[in-house]
């Protein structure tokens, strides 16, 4: 059982916050990925675990144990940097076993250990080369070798393949998520990257401005984010965003006067938000459904860009009377092009409201049939 | 200003056109690898003249060595200057030890607490950019005087400290003399390690001084043996402090013996030559074995 504990870490750099009041959990065995822009803090966060910085307050446990002004080497935790660090002035071999070394365990037993991690990282041919001579995803598998090979009971990654060129990069992901999975260590993995972090992730640690914004299955934060931060991060495209306010027309769906106007039931607006109270609508490209002809409920908008990806095609378009753009995926047999008029719908179970001044989610609870009108400009 | 510099930017205009012409020409010809290698070659001559002559002479009799009109190629070669040194000189191997000594005590000295100190000045953070900059510009401030300016305090100060006509004494002061030079030849060096690699070694399970010693150093080897090598040269061609704070055969160094062969009365050139020949072959020997380093610490910091 290795469970990691943050308690309400935070770390400032002078007057400036790295991160504040981390408190989460990662259990046994799980895949943690920390997920966030840069300079979210989330480094920050993985090296306070790392104990290559120390956590001004708070503190953090290992299996219950308080490791928090522990040296580094006596964690018990294995780290990949984003630079990979291998050692230059020594061969793949060296470079791999020498955690084996540092810690002096005889040369046999090490040569033993080596050719067994490089047969489980695809390396065995490597052994003999310099680390020079190596391509990108060789590199890599290498300073995974290194970090694995002691059996840490944590392993930490710090954006390991972001030098890694696209293709290359979806190969080595699903080989450390295997490769995670076989040998069940805990880990926390750091990546800026949301589509690396929802396909490696057993849980997704979102963060930004130095706080946690969510933690939760990829799923969940992907279908039920708690903010509007996250709604925005998680997802590509971002979800659209669109300052409304609710129309009042008591009981029935009506369409308003302006023709850049959806109407759809937004359940559970707190009664305190009145009318001219604007809120934020958030709404996916691919939620929108799309009409050429004028439907009931439905937004009046002009296409702006077409960019066909195969199978959908991506529209940017412009709601009518209005210089915001919405991004909205749509069928490839859709056929619009630039300067067609589409009518554009959501439904309320696909939509989103979020305050428009503190972002948070406003969970819809009870119906309440009300129209929304879009007004000033997009947040 | 700018129309000040007006005139010198004209004046080097025309000049690099100039060259180009001539460099046309000769290509016309297809004269242009005979002409470079034999600027190079003049180089050459120019550079190595002065030791030829000297290693020459010291296998010449004073007659021969000082003919009139001088005899650039010798027929009549002989070792007997050398044994006749040591014979007339018996205090030469004293001189030779002690600038063994000087050099390889002074030279550890520099490179230590240079390395050291370059490593801190890089790797921790100063505020207001002093370890990246200021400090080590400090250090380099203290070569700023003309050497016989500091010498003469440091008379009086290794006066009140019995260091006066000591090694240990010479072995400070040429430390201290060029711990700057490695200071500056190791932080180019030390600047473009990353620090992921210091921060995985400590995650491998080192201390940071395991870090700095396994790790760090093995990575900065081309700097250290430049800087080394340098301050070898440094301190074992230095006569100034060496005449100053020394005065018999218990510290004083080669070069100082060398100056003694130039008397009010005569110069002793065939003994001087041998004398400068043993001086400059221990030094020439340790470049050569490891050029190749040298030349990729001397390249390698500056360039990337």
């Amino acid at each position: 059982m290795v469970r990691v504990r943050y308690d309400d870490v935070t770390k400032r750099y002078g007057n400036e916050i790295g991160a504040k009041d981390i408190d989460i959990t990662i259990d046994d065995g799980e895949f943690a990925v920390l997920l966030g822009p840069s300079g979210c803090g989330k480094t920050t966060t993985l090296r306070c675990l790392a104990g290559l910085t120390d956590p001004t307050e708070g503190g953090i446990r290992i299996d219950g144990t308080d490791i928090t002004n522990r040296h580094p080497k006596n964690r018990d935790i294995a780290m990949v940097f984003q630079e990979l660090a291998l050692y230059p002035h020594m061969g793949v071999a060296a470079n791999i076993g020498y955690p084996l070394k540092v810690e002096g365990i005889d040369k046999a037993t090490r040569r033993e250990r080596v050719e067994e991690v490089a047969e489980t990282l695809d390396i065995s041919e490597l052994l003999d080369r310099e680390t020079d001579e190596l391509s990108g995803g060789q590199r890599q598998r290498v300073a995974i070798g290194r970090a694995i090979i002691r059996r840490p009971s944590v392993f930490l990654m710090d954006e390991p393949l972001a030098s890694l060129d696209a293709k290359l990069k979806v190969e080595m992901r699903n080989e450390i998520k295997k490769l995670q999975r076989e040998l069940g260590i805990t880990t926390l993995y750091v990546t800026h990257d949301q589509e690396e972090a929802m396909t490696l992730g057993d849980t997704l640690i979102v963060m930004n401005d130095g706080t946690v914004q969510q933690v939760g299955t990829p799923t969940e934060v992907y279908h039920d984010p708690a903010n509007q931060f996250v709604a925005g991060f998680i997802g590509s495209p971002s979800m659209n965003f669109l300052q409304v306010r609710r129309e009042a027309v008591g009981s029935q769906r009506v369409v308003a006067a302006n023709d850049a106007t959806f109407s759809f039931s937004v359940k559970g607006l707190p009664t305190a938000l009145d009318d001219t109270e604007p809120f934020v609508l958030g709404v996916r490209p691919q939620y929108f459904s799309v009409h050429q002809s004028p439907v009931d409920g439905a937004a009046k908008a002009e296409v702006t860009v077409t960019e066909p990806m195969g199978d959908e095609q991506l529209l940017t378009v412009q709601l009518d009377d209005d210089n915001r753009e919405l991004a909205v995926r749509a069928p490839f047999d859709v056929a619009v092009s630039r300067s067609d008029t589409i009518w554009l719908g959501i439904s309320a179970d696909s939509a989103y409201v979020f305050d428009a001044e503190t972002g948070e989610r406003i969970r819809q609870a009870e119906a309440s049939p009300d129209t929304v009108v879009p007004t000033g400009s997009r947040p | 200003m700018a129309t000040d510099t007006q005139p010198n930017r004209d004046v080097s205009r025309t000049l690099l056109a100039g060259v180009e012409r001539i460099h046309e020409t000769l290509d016309s010809y297809g004269l242009v690898p005979t002409v470079t290698n034999g600027i190079a070659l003049l180089f050459v001559v120019w550079t190595l003249f002065p030791v030829y002559w000297m290693v020459s002479g010291s296998l010449r009799t004073r007659s021969d060595l000082l003919a009139t009109p001088p005899k650039l190629v010798s027929t009549a070669l002989t070792v007997g200057n050398y044994p006749e040194l040591f014979a007339q000189r018996p205090a030469f191997y004293e001189f030779l030890f002690n600038s063994v000594v000087v050099t390889v005590g002074s030279t550890a000295l520099a490179v230590l607490l240079g390395t050291a100190a370059t490593y801190g000045f890089v790797n921790y953070e100063f505020p207001y950019n002093l370890g990246r900059f200021h400090l080590p510009f400090l250090v380099l401030t203290t070569r700023f005087l003309p050497p016989i300016v500091t010498v003469i305090p440091l008379y009086v100060i290794f006066d009140t400290a019995g260091l006066l006509n000591t090694r240990l004494g010479l072995v400070l002061a040429y430390a201290a003399f060029n711990i700057p030079f490695v200071v500056w030849m190791l932080k180019g060096f030390f600047a473009e390690l990353p620090d992921s690699i210091v921060e995985a070694a400590v995650l491998d399970g080192h201390t940071e001084l395991g870090a700095f010693f396994k790790i760090v150093l093995p990575m900065v080897r081309p700097g250290l043996i430049a800087a080394t090598i340098f301050t070898v040269i440094n301190a074992w061609n230095e006569l100034l402090f060496a005449v100053i704070l020394t005065s018999n055969t218990e510290a004083q160094t080669l070069p100082v013996a060398l100056a003694t062969f130039k008397t009010a009365y005569a110069i002793q050139w065939e003994l001087l030559t041998v004398a400068g020949t043993i001086a400059m072959a221990p030094v020439l020997l340790f470049a050569f074995l490891v050029r190749e380093k040298l030349l990729r610490g001397f390249t390698m910091g500056a360039v990337r």
